[in-house]
C-alpha cells in the first residue's frame, strides 16, 4: 500500500470542531513531562481544568464531560494531572473504579466488558502506578498476560486472540508495560518466552530503521517505532539496528516530527512517539526538545488542552462527515469533505480514523461510508471491507478498533458497513459469533429485559436497538421485541429515552426511528415533532431538552437527517451509531 | 402565575437543590442563571437530578416536551415561579374537577 498524504479538500471548508482531545492532551503533556518542560505546559490551569472536568461521581474518568468512565481516558486524565505536578482528585475512589473493570484475571475498558490489553495496560498503571493500589490478583494478571504471546512470539489483544496468532507491537508495548509496573511493585519474572518476544518485536524493524505494527504491514511509522523500542527498552533489549536516524529523517522544515515519510503533518503523536523513542535510543537534543516545545505550543488551546495540529486545521472525520451528510447533493463542497474522509487512513489500516494519524475506528468508518466516501472507489471499499472481517473478535462482536473489547455500539457499526461496502467474494464474517455476541449482552438472565452495551452493563433503549439491527444482518430479526422496546422507552411528550421514559434525547429518538424504518414498523411522525421543536433553536439542536444548543454539528446533523425523514417519509436514515 | 414566586417556594427550593449544588445556592441570587453561578456542576445531568428533586418536594410532574425545561430550570426565581405555577394549575383543574 501506498502510504497515504495528510487528507486535503482543496477549495472546500472543512469543518473543525477548534476543541481539545484527551488522547491528544494526554500525548502533549507527557511530550513534555519527558523533556523537563511540563512546568511550562502553555495555558497550564485551563489545561487542568479540562482534565479535571472529565472526572465522573464515580471516581473513574471519561473522555468528555457527561460520558461514563472508561480505563482509558482515566489512566490518560490521571496520568496528566501527575504529568503537571498536580493532586488527584479522592484517588481512593479512582483506585476503586479500577478495581471495578476487573474481570477476575485482567482488566476491561469498562465495567462488564471483556478484557483486553488496552484496558489491562492503562488499568493496571493507573492502579499500581498513579494510585498507590495493587491489582486483585496479580498471580491471574500475570498468567494472562503470559497467554497473550502467540506462538510467533510476539503479543496479541488478548489469550483468544493469541490462539489466532494476531500479534502487534502495541499489544507486545501495553503487555510489557502492563508487567513492568507489576514488577516495580514487587518484583516479577516477565511471564513470556522473552527471548522469542524481543526476536518477534526486532523483526518488525524495516531496512531504513523504522518499525511497523505487524509483519504485513509495509511502511514503517513512528507510532510502531515507539512501541516496538520502548517494549524493547522495558525487557532489557535493544533494536538490531539504531533507530534514531530513521526517527530524526522524520523531522519537517520546523523541526517537529512527522508520522510517516510523505504525510507532511507535524502532529501531536508523532513528537510523542518521537521523544519516546529518543530517550532509549541516545537522548533528545536540546535542538530537538527546543523544535518539539514549539510545535507543541502551536496545538495547545486557549481554553484548555491541545489538539492534534493547528486548531484551525484540526478537521476531524465525525464533523467532516455530519457536513457531508446534511449538504445537499448538488452541493459543491460534497465532493471534496468525501475526498478528504477517504484520505483520512494510516498506512496499514483501511478503515476511517477519527483524526488523521490516529488508528482506523469503526463508528468513524461507518459515519465517513454513510457521507459517501469511497463511494466512487471500489477498491477503496473493499479494503475496508477486507479490513473489517480482520477486526471481528474471537467472541463475535466487535470493538471500536483492533484489539479492543467487544460492545454493541461498534457491533452494530460493523454490519452497517459491512451492508455499505460488502461485495459478494468478501472474506465472510462470523455470523453465528455475531448472534452469540448479542445473546451475551442480553439481559434476560438478570432479570432484565433488553441488552446492554456490554455483556455486564444494564438494558438501554439503543443497545437494545443496535442488537435488533444486528439480528436483522443476520436474518434474526425479531420486530415485536424491538416494538415493545420501543413503546417501554416512548416519552409521553415526544421523541425516545435511552433508559425509562421520562427524558428523550436525540441520539435514542434518532436511532428509535432509523431502526423501526428498517425493521418495517410505523413511526408516528405527531410523536417525534414535538421532540424535534423542542432541541431545535436559533443556536442549533441540542442532545435534550436538558442539554445547552452549543451548535454541535453532530447534534445538527441528526437533527435535521431526522426532519427530512418526517417531510419525506420514503427517505430512510443512515444508521449511524455514536453512544 | 407570580412574577418571581413566593418567597416560601424560592426558599424551599433552594432546600430542594442543596443537595446537589451544595450550600452556595442557599445565598445564590434567585435570578442569577445557575449555569453561570455554577459553571460545569450545572450540567445535564445534575439539572436532571435537581427537576427530580423539585418534583419530589412540591408533588408535581416535569414535561421535558411539553414544558421548556431549559428555560424554567435556569435560575432560583425561574423554578420558583414554574412551581407556583403548576400548583396554581392543580388547584383550578382540581376546583374544576
Amino acid at each position: 500500500m501506498t502510504a497515504p498524504t495528510a487528507p486535503t479538500a482543496p477549495g472546500a471548508r472543512v469543518p473543525v470542531s477548534g476543541a481539545p482531545d484527551l488522547w491528544c492532551t494526554y500525548a502533549a503533556v507527557r511530550t513534555l513531562a519527558w523533556l523537563g518542560r511540563a512546568a511550562r505546559t502553555p495555558h497550564r490551569a485551563a489545561t487542568v481544568a479540562h482534565v479535571r472536568g472529565r472526572r465522573n461521581a464515580d471516581g473513574g474518568y471519561a473522555w468528555s464531560r457527561g460520558m461514563p468512565s472508561d480505563a482509558w481516558a482515566t489512566f490518560y486524565c490521571v496520568a496528566t494531572l501527575a504529568d503537571l505536578g498536580e493532586p488527584q482528585d479522592e484517588p481512593e475512589r479512582t483506585a476503586a473504579w479500577v478495581r471495578g473493570v476487573w474481570s477476575g484475571e485482567a482488566y476491561a475498558m469498562t465495567p462488564g466488558q471483556r478484557p483486553d490489553v488496552w484496558a489491562t495496560h492503562f488499568a493496571t498503571r493507573t492502579a499500581v502506578e498513579l494510585c498507590g493500589d495493587d491489582v486483585p490478583d496479580r498471580a491471574r494478571l500475570l498468567a494472562w498476560l503470559g497467554r497473550l504471546q502467540t506462538r510467533g512470539g510476539g503479543l496479541s489483544w488478548s489469550p483468544e486472540h493469541a490462539d489466532a496468532g494476531d500479534a502487534d507491537a502495541r499489544a507486545c508495548f501495553y503487555g510489557v508495560a502492563a508487567w513492568r509496573a507489576l514488577n516495580a511493585l514487587r518484583p516479577a519474572a516477565p511471564p513470556w518466552d522473552v527471548p522469542a518476544l524481543v526476536r518477534w518485536l526486532r523483526g518488525r524493524q524495516t531496512s531504513s530503521g523504522g518499525f511497523t505494527f505487524a509483519p504485513d504491514a509495509t511502511v514503517p511509522c513512528l507510532w510502531a517505532t515507539y512501541r516496538a523500542t520502548g517494549a524493547l527498552a522495558a525487557l532489557g533489549a535493544a533494536p538490531d539496528a539504531d533507530p534514531a536516524p530513521w526517527v530524526l529523517g522524520q523531522r519537517l522544515d520546523g523541526g517537529a516530527f512527522t508520522r510517516w515519510p510523505g504525510y507532511r503533518v507535524a502532529d501531536v503523536w508523532a513528537s510523542f512517539s518521537a521523544v519516546g523513542t529518543l530517550r532509549t535510543a541516545g537522548g533528545v537534543t536540546p535542538e530537538v526538545a527546543a523544535a518539539v516545545e514549539r510545535r507543541l505550543a502551536r496545538l495547545a488551546l486557549p481554553t484548555g488542552g491541545f489538539t492534534y495540529r493547528e486548531a484551525e486545521e484540526a478537521a476531524d472525520a465525525l464533523h467532516t462527515s455530519a457536513a457531508a451528510l446534511v449538504a445537499e447533493p448538488d452541493a459543491p463542497e460534497l465532493p471534496e469533505l468525501r475526498r478528504w474522509l477517504e484520505g483520512c487512513r494510516l498506512p496499514n489500516e483501511d478503515g476511517v480514523m477519527y483524526m488523521p494519524g490516529r488508528g482506523a475506528e469503526v463508528r468513524c468508518t461507518l459515519w465517513a461510508l454513510a457521507a459517501g466516501a469511497f463511494r466512487d472507489d471500489p477498491a477503496g471499499a473493499g479494503a475496508i471491507s477486507a479490513w473489517l472481517t480482520r477486526l471481528q473478535n474471537p467472541d463475535g462482536g466487535f470493538g471500536y478498533w483492533h484489539g479492543r473489547g467487544s460492545d454493541l455500539i461498534s457491533t452494530a457499526a460493523a454490519v452497517e458497513i459491512r451492508r455499505l461496502v460488502g461485495r459478494p467474494g468478501d472474506p465472510a464474517l462470523d455470523l453465528d459469533g455475531l448472534a452469540a455476541f448479542v445473546e451475551g449482552c442480553d439481559r434476560a438472565r438478570h432479570g432484565e429485559r433488553g441488552h446492554g452495551n456490554v455483556p455486564g452493563a444494564p438494558a438501554t433503549l439503543r443497545s437494545g436497538l443496535h442488537a435488533a439491527r444486528v439480528l436483522d444482518f443476520i436474518g434474526r430479526a425479531d420486530r415485536a421485541a424491538v416494538a415493545d422496546a420501543l413503546d417501554r422507552h416512548r416519552v409521553r411528550g415526544g421523541g425516545w429515552a435511552n433508559q425509562g421514559a421520562r427524558l428523550p434525547d436525540l441520539l435514542s429518538t434518532y436511532e428509535a426511528v432509523a431502526t423501526a424504518d428498517r425493521l418495517g414498523i410505523a413511526v408516528d411522525a405527531a410523536h417525534v415533532r414535538p421532540f424535534l421543536d423542542r432541541t431545535a433553536s436559533e443556536h442549533g439542536a441540542s442532545w435534550s431538552p436538558l442539554a445547552p444548543a452549543t451548535g454541535d454539528p453532530l447534534a445538527d446533523c441528526l437533527h435535521r437527517l431526522l426532519r427530512r425523514r418526517l417531510a419525506t417519509p420514503a427517505a430512510r436514515l443512515p444508521a449511524l451509531t455514536l453512544s | 402565575m407570580s412574577e418571581s414566586g413566593t418567597p416560601e417556594t424560592v426558599t424551599r427550593v433552594r432546600e430542594a437543590l442543596s443537595p446537589y449544588l451544595g450550600d452556595e445556592v442557599a445565598t445564590v441570587d434567585a435570578g442569577r442563571d445557575l449555569a453561570e453561578a455554577f459553571g460545569e456542576r450545572y450540567d445535564s445531568l445534575t439539572a436532571m437530578e435537581c427537576v427530580t428533586a423539585v418534583e419530589a418536594a412540591f408533588g408535581i410532574e416535569v414535561d421535558f416536551v411539553a414544558h421548556d425545561v431549559r428555560h424554567w430550570f435556569a435560575s432560583v426565581e425561574r423554578i420558583a415561579r414554574f412551581v407556583d405555577g403548576e400548583l396554581e394549575d392543580r388547584v383550578r383543574l382540581g376546583s374544576h374537577g
